[in-house]
C-alpha cells in the first residue's frame, strides 16, 4: 500500500461515492413527502449536463469571480485526501495534520464568499455575509472538538486520533465521546448548509445562504461548486464514520480487506446520510438569528465533552 | 559585525540629515533620502541575520560611557533583538521603497523634508529600543521613539482630528512610560545595578510588583485591551507608511519589552503571570477584531486588527511564561517560536496592508470603504496584492499566517497537556477564542477586500482610479511576496526562532538544517504530527492542472458568454444595489449587539401624503464601550479634581503666593531641626 494507490482510492471515493449521498438524502426526504423524488443518480446526470453547458458571466465579474470555483473545488478534494475511508489504509503512514484539513475548507470558503461578491448582485454579498457569520460562529466548537480528540489521542494529526480506535477502545464507547459526536453532527449541519442552519433546495432570498453565492455561476463553474459542495458533505460524514464507528474488518490479505473495507465504508456513509436526512425531515429550517443558538449549543457540548476527558481521563 | 553596525548608523544620519540640507528640492530629497534608508535597513536586516545565524554570545555594538552619572550608552546585539531587528529592517527597507512614490502625494502641501528626517529618527529610535543594553538608554530610545511617533502621527497638521488623536496618543504612551521608569526604578534600587541582566535574585513580592507595572506599560504600547484607545485613533491619521511602520514594528517593541524583562531578566517566576498574558491575549484577539468588523473606515479596521494579533501573539507568550514557569521546556520552547513567528508573520502581512491602504487612499483620498468597488479591474495589481495579505492575516494555508496560527494552536494543545486543572479550562477557552478570532477576521478582510476591490464601484472617484506607481507597487510586493513563500517554506525562520530558543531556554525543537538551501521542503514536526504546505500546495496545483486540463479537453466550449448581471428583470443595476460595508457587517453586529450596543435611527423626510415618505435617512452607530465606560469618567474625575485644586492653588494673589513660599520654608526648617536633633 503506496501513496500513490492510496491517493488513488480517496479521490474516487471522493468523486464516486459523493453525489450518490447526495442523491440518497434527497431520496429519504422525498419519500417522507410521499413523493418518489429523484432518482438516486440524478447528481451525476446534473454534473454531466453543466459540464457540457456554456458559462455566462457577468460583466463586474474579475479573475476572483473565474478563480473561485476551481479553488473551492480543489481544496475540498484536498482536504478529503487527508481523512482515509478504510482503516487498511492506515499501514502507510500519513502524517497528515486535521487543522490543515478544516482550514484548506476555510479557504474554499474565502473564495467562495469573495466570488459571490464579485457580480455586483445583491444575493451574492447577502449569501457571502451571512456564511461568513455561520462560519465564524460554528469555529470555536469545531476547534474544540478537534483539540478534544487530539487530547484523546496525543497529537493532532490524522493518523494518531484513528489508531486511537485501532488499538484501545474505539471512542464510540467512551461516554465523551458521544458529546463530542453530537457536536460535530451539528457543526456537518451548519458546514453542508443543512437545515436547520440553511435550506440546500431554495433560491428564496429571505432563506438561502450557500446557494445564493452560488446564484450566479453557470455551466462548468456551477458544476464544481455543487460538486466542491457534497465534496465536502462526504468529507464530514466520512470524519463521523471513521473516528467514532470504526469496524474494522480483521482479514489477512490485502485486497480482499480493502475491498471488504470499502463496503463498510460504504455502508456507515449510507447510515449516516439517511440519519442527516432524518434530522431535515424532523426540524424546520431555523430563524437566521437563532443560529447563534445552534452554535452556542454545539460549542457547550464540545466543551463539556472536553471537561468530561480530562476530569475521567484515559 | 561591528562594521555592518556602523554602516547602519551613518547611513540613518544620513538619510535623516539630507533632507534638512536639500529642504526645498523635494524630489531630490525624497528620492535619496529613501535610498538611504533603504540601504540602511538592508544592512540592519543583514546584521541581525549573520547575528541570528551565528552561535555564540551576544554580540556587544556600541559602548559611550559619558561623564554624566548613569548615562552610559550600551548596545547589545543577542539572538531575540537580533529577531526583532530582522523585522524593523525588512519593514522599514519596504517602507522606503513604498515612500519614494507615496510622498510626491505631498509634495508642496507639507516638509517632506522634515517628515523624511523624523522617520529616519524614528527607526533608529526603535533600533537603539531593540539593541538596549541597560535601563537609561532603553528609556531614552523608548521616549524618543514615543516623541518622535508623536509627530509623525500629526503630521498632516490640517485636520483637527489629527491632533486629538495625536494628543490622545502622547498621553497613553506617557503614562506607559511612567510606569516604566517606576519599575525600571524598583529594579535599580533593589539590585543595584542598570544592566538588563537577570535579576531572578529578587524577592517575590517585588517580581509581582514588576509584573504588573511592565505590563501595564508595555501594554499600552502594545494595545492590550483596555489600554488600546489610543490605536485607533492614531493609526488612521497617521501617513501610510508611518501606520505601516507603528503597526508592522512599533507595537512589537512592546512586545519585545515584555518579552526581555519578563522572561529573561525576572525569569518567569510566577506560573499565574503566563495565565494572566493568556487571558489578556485571548480577550484581545477576540474583542480586536470585533471591532474591526464593524469599521467602514478601512484604516481603523487594519488598527483594530493589529489588536487582534497582538492578542494572538500575547496567547503564545501566556503559554511559554506559564510552562517556563513550570519547567516545561519544550512547550515554552514551542509557544516562544509560535508567538515570536507571529511577530514577523504580522510585520509582512500588516505592513503590506497598510501600505496598500495607502495605495487606495492616495487613488481615492477617502478612506471610507463604502465609496470604493470595483478596484480590481482598476488597480489589479494593488487588488492581488492586498488579497494575498487578507488571505495571509486571515490564517489560511498555504500563507506563513496559517503556519504561526497552526503553531499557537500546536502550543495552547501542549499547553492543555501540561497545566492544572483550572488552567487546563483556561487553556481551551483561549483555544475557542483563538479560534472564534480567526472566523472573525475571515469575515472582516472578506468584507474589506470583497466590499472595496469587486462589485461596481460605489462613487465617482472609484470609477476613475488609476493604478498605484511601480515604486509603491514595489514596497507592497516586498512584503506580500515572503507571505507566500514563508508560508510555503516556514522552516526557515522556525529555524532561525530555534536559535532564540536554545540562547533563551536551552532547548531546540526544530534542529536547524545545516546548508543553505532555498527551498526547506521539510515539514515543520511537533511530537506526532507534522505540517508540510509545500506537499498540500503541490497537491493543490497537481489536482488544479488535472482538473483543469479534463474540463477542457472532454468538453470544449466557447468562450464564456458576458452578460450584465441578472437583475431580476427590473433592469437598470445600478452600485447602490449591491450590498454595502455596513450591510455585509450587519448580521454580527447583531449577534454581537451587546458588545457594540449599536443604536439605530430611521428618520423619514415628509413625503406627500403618509402613505408616501420621502428620503429615508438611516444612522446607525455603535457606542465607543472603553471611552465611554472607562476612559471619560477617569478623565472627568482628574479634570474636576484639578479644577477644584486650582481653585486654591492658583488664585492669582500675590499674598496667598507668599505664605505658601513662607510656610514651606518654615516647614523644611523645622523638619531639618527635627532630624538635626536626633
Amino acid at each position: 500500500m503506496n501513496t500513490p494507490l492510496y491517493i488513488l482510492i480517496q479521490l474516487a471515493a471522493a468523486l464516486l461515492l459523493a453525489p450518490l449521498v447526495n442523491g440518497v438524502i434527497k431520496k429519504v426526504k422525498a419519500f417522507s413527502q410521499k413523493r418518489q423524488g429523484p432518482p438516486l443518480q440524478q447528481m451525476y446526470l446534473d454534473l454531466y449536463k453543466l459540464l457540457q453547458k456554456d458559462t455566462v458571466v457577468s460583466e463586474t465579474a474579475s479573475w476572483v469571480y473565474h478563480f473561485a470555483p476551481y479553488l473551492n473545488f480543489v481544496t475540498a478534494l484536498l482536504a478529503f485526501l487527508f481523512f482515509p475511508v478504510t482503516f487498511f489504509q492506515q499501514t502507510i503512514s500519513f502524517g497528515g495534520d486535521i487543522i490543515l484539513a478544516v482550514y484548506l475548507l476555510g479557504l474554499g470558503r474565502f473564495f467562495m464568499a469573495l466570488g459571490g461578491l464579485d457580480t455586483g448582485s445583491t444575493f451574492g454579498g447577502m449569501g457571502a455575509s451571512r456564511e461568513m457569520m455561520i462560519s465564524a460562529l460554528i469555529e470555536p466548537a469545531l476547534l474544540v472538538s478537534l483539540l478534544t480528540l487530539g487530547l484523546m489521542s496525543g497529537s493532532t494529526s490524522v493518523e494518531s486520533i484513528m489508531s486511537v480506535n485501532l488499538q484501545g477502545s474505539p471512542l464510540s464507547t467512551n461516554p465523551f465521546a458521544l458529546l463530542i459526536l453530537i457536536a460535530l453532527f451539528i457543526i456537518l449541519l451548519a458546514e453542508t448548509a443543512r437545515i436547520p442552519v440553511d435550506d440546500p433546495s431554495t433560491h428564496l432570498e429571505l432563506t438561502m445562504v450557500h446557494e445564493a453565492m452560488l446564484l450566479e455561476y453557470s455551466g462548468r463553474h456551477l458544476a464544481l461548486m455543487e460538486y466542491a459542495a457534497v465534496i465536502k458533505q462526504l468529507l464530514f460524514i466520512t470524519i463521523l464514520a471513521n473516528f467514532f464507528f470504526p469496524l474494522e474488518p480483521a482479514l489477512a490479505s490485502p485486497l480482499p480487506a480493502l475491498l471488504l473495507g470499502l463496503i463498510v465504508y460504504v455502508l456507515k456513509v449510507l447510515i449516516i446520510a439517511v440519519l442527516v436526512a432524518v434530522t431535515e425531515i424532523s426540524t424546520v429550517k431555523l430563524r437566521f438569528f437563532s443560529i447563534p443558538n445552534l452554535a452556542a449549543i454545539s460549542f457547550v457540548l464540545s466543551f463539556l465533552g472536553f471537561m468530561q476527558f480530562f476530569i475521567i481521563g484515559r | 559585525m561591528n562594521f555592518l553596525f556602523m554602516t547602519t548608523l551613518v547611513l540613518y544620519i544620513c538619510a535623516a540629515v539630507l533632507p534638512l540640507i536639500l529642504l526645498k528640492q523635494q524630489r531630490v530629497h525624497n528620492l535619496c533620502s529613501n535610498i538611504l534608508q533603504a540601504a540602511a535597513s538592508c544592512s540592519a536586516a543583514l546584521l541581525a541575520f549573520s547575528r541570528l545565524n551565528n552561535a555564540g554570545a551576544a554580540v556587544e555594538l556600541m559602548n559611550i560611557a559619558s561623564p554624566i552619572p548613569y548615562l552610559t550608552l550600551t548596545l547589545k546585539l543577542d539572538k531575540l533583538s537580533a529577531f526583532f531587528l530582522f523585522c524593523l529592517g525588512l519593514l522599514s527597507l519596504a517602507v522606503s521603497i513604498y515612500s519614494i512614490g507615496y510622498m510626491k502625494h505631498y509634495f508642496g502641501r507639507l516638509n517632506t523634508g522634515l517628515f523624511s528626517c523624523f522617520v529616519n529618527v524614528f527607526i533608529l529610535s526603535m533600533f537603539f529600543v531593540l539593541t538596549a543594553a541597560d535601563l537609561v538608554t532603553f528609556l531614552i530610545a523608548w521616549e524618543l521613539m514615543s516623541l518622535v511617533s508623536y509627530a509623525l502621527v500629526v503630521f498632516e497638521t490640517n485636520e483637527p482630528e489629527n491632533s486629538k488623536a495625536g494628543l490622545l496618543y502622547i498621553i497613553m504612551t506617557h503614562l506607559g512610560t511612567a510606569l516604566l521608569i517606576i519599575a525600571f526604578m524598583l529594579i535599580y534600587v533593589n539590585t543595584g545595578s542598570l544592566e538588563i541582566a537577570n535579576a531572578s535574585e529578587l524577592s517575590a513580592g517585588i517580581k509581582n510588583i514588576l509584573f504588573v507595572l511592565f505590563l501595564l506599560g508595555f501594554g499600552v504600547k502594545a494595545g492590550i485591551i483596555p489600554l488600546h484607545v489610543w490605536l485607533p485613533y492614531a493609526h488612521p491619521v497617521a501617513p501610510s507608511n508611518i501606520s505601516a511602520l507603528m503597526s508592522g514594528i512599533m507595537i512589537k517593541t512592546a512586545v519585545y519589552g515584555l518579552l526581555r524583562f519578563l522572561l529573561v531578566v525576572l525569569d518567569a517566576s510566577a506560573s499565574w503571570w503566563g495565565l494572566v498574558i493568556l487571558v489578556l491575549g485571548a480577550v484581545a484577539a477576540v474583542l480586536g477584531i470585533a471591532f474591526a468588523l464593524i469599521e467602514n473606515n478601512y484604516k481603523r479596521l487594519l488598527a483594530y486588527s493589529s489588536i487582534e494579533n497582538i492578542g494572538i501573539i500575547l496567547l503564545g507568550l501566556g503559554v511559554a511564561l506559564y510552562a517556563q514557569a513550570g519547567g516545561h521546556q519544550e512547550t515554552a520552547a514551542l509557544a516562544l517560536i509560535a508567538s515570536l513567528f507571529h511577530v514577523f508573520n504580522h510585520t509582512l502581512f500588516k505592513g503590506a496592508l497598510f501600505l496598500g491602504a495607502g495605495s487606495l487612499h492616495q487613488a481615492l483620498h477617502t478612506k471610507d470603504i463604502e465609496k470604493l468597488g470595483g478596484l480590481m479591474k482598476k488597480m489589479p495589481v494593488t487588488g492581488t496584492f492586498m488579497l494575498l495579505a487578507a488571505l495571509s492575516i486571515s490564517a489560511l494555508p498555504p500563507f506563513n499566517g496559517f503556519v504561526s496560527e497552526w503553531l499557537t494552536i500546536q502550543s495552547l494543545f501542549q499547553f492543555l497537556n501540561v497545566s492544572s486543572t483550572g488552567a487546563k479550562l483556561l487553556g481551551m477557552l483561549a483555544a475557542a477564542a483563538l479560534a472564534l478570532a480567526g472566523g472573525l477576521a475571515a469575515a472582516c478582510f472578506v468584507k474589506f477586500i470583497g466590499i472595496s476591490f469587486l462589485g461596481l464601484p460605489r462613487s465617482e472617484e472609484a470609477r476613475i482610479a488609476r493604478e498605484a506607481p511601480v515604486t509603491m507597487l514595489a514596497g507592497m510586493g516586498m512584503l506580500v511576496l515572503p507571505c507566500l513563500f514563508l508560508g510555503i517554506f516556514p522552516r526557515h525562520i522556525a529555524g532561525l526562532l530555534d536559535g532564540i530558543n536554545q540562547e533563551l531556554l536551552q532547548v531546540s525543537v526544530f534542529p536547524l538544517i545545516k546548508g543553505s538551501v532555498i527551498f526547506l521542503y521539510y515539514p515543520v514536526q511537533i511530537s506526532g504530527t507534522a505540517l508540510a504546505p509545500v506537499f498540500a500546495l503541490m497537491g493543490g496545483l497537481i489536482l488544479y492542472l488535472i482538473i483543469f486540463t479534463v474540463i477542457h479537453l472532454l468538453y470544449p466550449h466557447p468562450a464564456d458568454r458576458i452578460y450584465k448581471t441578472w437583475d431580476c428583470g427590473f433592469g437598470g443595476l445600478n452600485s447602490r444595489m449591491q450590498y454595502t460595508a455596513t450591510g455585509f457587517s450587519k448580521p454580527l453586529r447583531i449577534v454581537f449587539r451587546g458588545l457594540y450596543r449599536p443604536k439605530r435611527e430611521l428618520q423619514y423626510t415628509e413625503g406627500p401624503s403618509p402613505y408616501y415618505p420621502g428620503d429615508p435617512r438611516y444612522i446607525v452607530s455603535t457606542e465607543p464601550v472603553f471611552e465611554k465606560y472607562i476612559y471619560q469618567p477617569l478623565a472627568g474625575l482628574v479634570t474636576r479634581w484639578a479644577r477644584r485644586s486650582r481653585l486654591w492653588i492658583q488664585t492669582g494673589s500675590v499674598h496667598i503666593y507668599l505664605i505658601y513660599i513662607f510656610a514651606v520654608l518654615i516647614i523644611l526648617l523645622v523638619y531639618n531641626w527635627v532630624l538635626g536633633l536626633h
